[in-house]
């Protein structure tokens, strides 16, 4: 049983706050939602393996030189930046 | 004749330009779009730019390629250069990207006329559209039943004649599902068989990009067009794929058409009855039923939300506000920073399912959980290839249920989860699965079934998708809304 306690947990784990007011409808939800997930645990899976959907490898290529995109267009996008960087302010 | 066919004919027949068309599309949208919801973003000057290089190639009298002045839409986590791509999170509002799709270069080198980008599910989470950050799109059918998910926009907008074709995505039924709900086409290709280059990630290993039409033939075009081998997804499978158009209006005399009766389990009977209806159908053209069972079935669901938000948790780990989208004002920190910038931005659903991915693939749980779900994976693959040892294709529901109502499908996060019961199995095996309508219910919603197929076998699929809507056109049904050829 998922408990509150491996909530908070998983939401450190996850960076993500929850508030306090939601913490018990949030273990609720999961517990519900991890019962769900409990019932494959009788299934018989003795010798069964799964790597991938295709059989695929590894794919590999040649290490060429290609540019790169303009690094002034990919900064573009960020909520903060100064002197081609993307910002993350100090803590005060 | 499919719409494709039928308006490239016009445009090269002189019936009207591109422009005109696409701005008959661009007015539809301004007056239709207020009460649908299924555009978030229109893009007006890129559509009319494409539309006068159609005509004037045409004035020039050069021949069109198969997509070409065709208007259409992307579902919003297919990226596009400049044009705002925001999976209807708040965390990427605002974001622009800097390459395209390699889908979208297909349809855009084609000129293909881009009407906008539609609405979904947050991050392809959900399946009635509704955990949009924009609100949900509605059904055509009726507005006040939601259009589905998680490609709920595009679902909408074509059965409202608001775009001719679109692209969605499907993880676990996000194409079909919706597709279903509003009584239209929608295909999840064969993994592997259409580039995922620019799709945002979901869950990586069940993704898959593919069309939503009118019709069948629609769809065919549309996935001719786009199972393009591309060495930037390692996973696009390297396969000389025929043209599935070809070959739509093949014989089916003779074709084995199974049905598993764990597919029938818990559908509703209004369903089921039509499921059992298209089966007579398909007997009145020399087709072969067989019912057969699928016991690996009843797994199929736990094993899906276990692998796609294990991998989830981990494709969304990329959003930290630093580098695009949204970023919080106040904090102190990095990890205070990018914990509320998350905690933010992303709405309630993506959060469960980030959490519960993290707790299946976290210390003590993995073998239990994730290992367990991926052995899972194996035994319903072996299942579905020992059924194609007796049939050519499988039918099947796609939603054991029509449409809900505004409103209802988000209280009970388990209860919702169930919907995706018929077209989870698809994406676990990777599989290619066309959802074609089949019916109404009394409400006049439709209902939809699922054409099922092996690995990269799309051309049956559609084949047989193809001969059901010959012969039951009156499933096929337009709505009041939008552009009427």
């Amino acid at each position: 049983m998922i408990t509150r306690e491996d909530v908070e947990n998983i939401a450190l784990l996850s960076k993500l706050f929850v508030p306090e007011e939601e913490m018990d409808s949030l273990t609720e939800s999961m517990q519900e939602i991890v019962r769900f997930a409990d019932t494959i645990n009788n299934a018989d899976t003795e010798g069964v393996e799964f790597d991938n959907i295709n059989n695929l490898s590894n794919v590999l290529r040649e290490d060429e030189v290609k540019p790169s995109y303009p690094s002034e267009e990919i900064l573009k996008n960020a909520p903060e930046q100064a002197e081609e960087h993307f910002l993350v302010r100090k803590h005060a | 004749m499919g719409y494709i066919k039928k308006i490239q004919n016009m445009l090269t027949g002189g019936e009207i330009t591109c422009v005109e068309f696409t701005k008959k599309y661009l007015e539809a949208i301004k007056t239709d779009n207020k009460e649908l919801n299924a555009y978030v973003t229109v893009t007006e000057e890129e559509a009319l730019a494409t539309a006068q290089k159609v005509d004037e190639k045409i004035a020039r009298g050069e021949e069109l390629l198969p997509l070409e002045g065709v208007p259409m839409t992307l579902k919003d986590n297919i990226s596009t250069k400049g044009i705002e791509t925001t999976c209807c999170s708040k965390i990427l509002s605002g974001y622009k990207p800097i390459y395209n799709a390699t889908v979208w270069d297909i349809l855009k080198n084609q000129n293909a006329v881009l009407l906008g980008k539609t609405n979904m599910d947050e991050f392809a989470m959900g399946s009635s559209c509704e955990t949009s950050c924009f609100g949900g799109a509605m059904n055509p059918h009726n507005t006040c039943y939601v259009s589905g998910g998680s490609s709920g926009g595009v679902a909408s907008a074509v059965a409202g004649d608001i775009a001719v074709f679109g692209l969605g995505s499907d993880t676990g039924g996000s194409i079909r599902q919706p597709a279903s709900f509003c009584g239209i086409v929608g295909l999840k290709p064969t993994y592997g068989a259409v580039s995922r280059y620019g799709l945002v990630a979901y869950a990586s290993s069940l993704d898959q990009i593919g069309p939503i039409t009118k019709t069948v033939e629609d769809t065919a075009i549309v996935f001719d067009n786009i199972s393009v081998y591309d060495k930037k997804d390692s996973t696009s499978c390297n396969k000389n794929i025929s043209p599935t158009v070809d070959t739509l209006n093949k014989d089916i005399k003779g074709k084995k058409i199974g049905i598993a009766r764990e597919y029938l389990d818990g559908v509703r009977d209004d369903v089921k009855e039509s499921i059992l209806a298209a089966a007579e159908k398909y007997k009145e053209l020399g087709a072969e039923i067989v019912y057969f069972d699928l016991p690996a079935l009843k797994f199929a669901l736990p094993v899906y939300y276990i692998l796609a938000c294990a991998e989830a948790s981990s494709n969304l780990g990329r959003y930290d506000g630093i580098r695009y989208g949204y970023k919080t004002e106040h904090y102190e920190g990095t990890h205070d920073m990018i914990c509320r910038t998350r905690s933010e931005g992303f709405g309630d659903e993506v959060k469960r399912r980030i959490l519960l991915g993290t707790y299946v693939l976290s210390a003590g749980y993995y073998d239990a959980y994730y290992k367990k779900a991926q052995n899972l994976r194996g035994t319903i693959i072996k299942a579905f290839e020992d059924a194609f040892e007796n049939v050519d294709v499988i039918l099947a529901p796609t939603v054991p249920m029509t449409a809900f109502e505004k409103g209802k499908a988000t209280s009970d996060p388990v209860e919702t989860y169930l919907t995706d019961i018929c077209t989870v199995p698809i994406n676990i095996a990777g599989l290619p699965s066309v959802s074609i309508p089949c019916g109404f219910n009394s409400n006049g919603m439709p209902i939809g079934m699922q054409i099922i197929g092996k690995k990269f076998d799309e051309a049956t699929i559609l084949n047989v998708a193809y001969k059901y809507e010959q012969v039951c056109p009156e499933n096929f049904k337009d709505t009041k809304w939008g552009v009427k050829l």
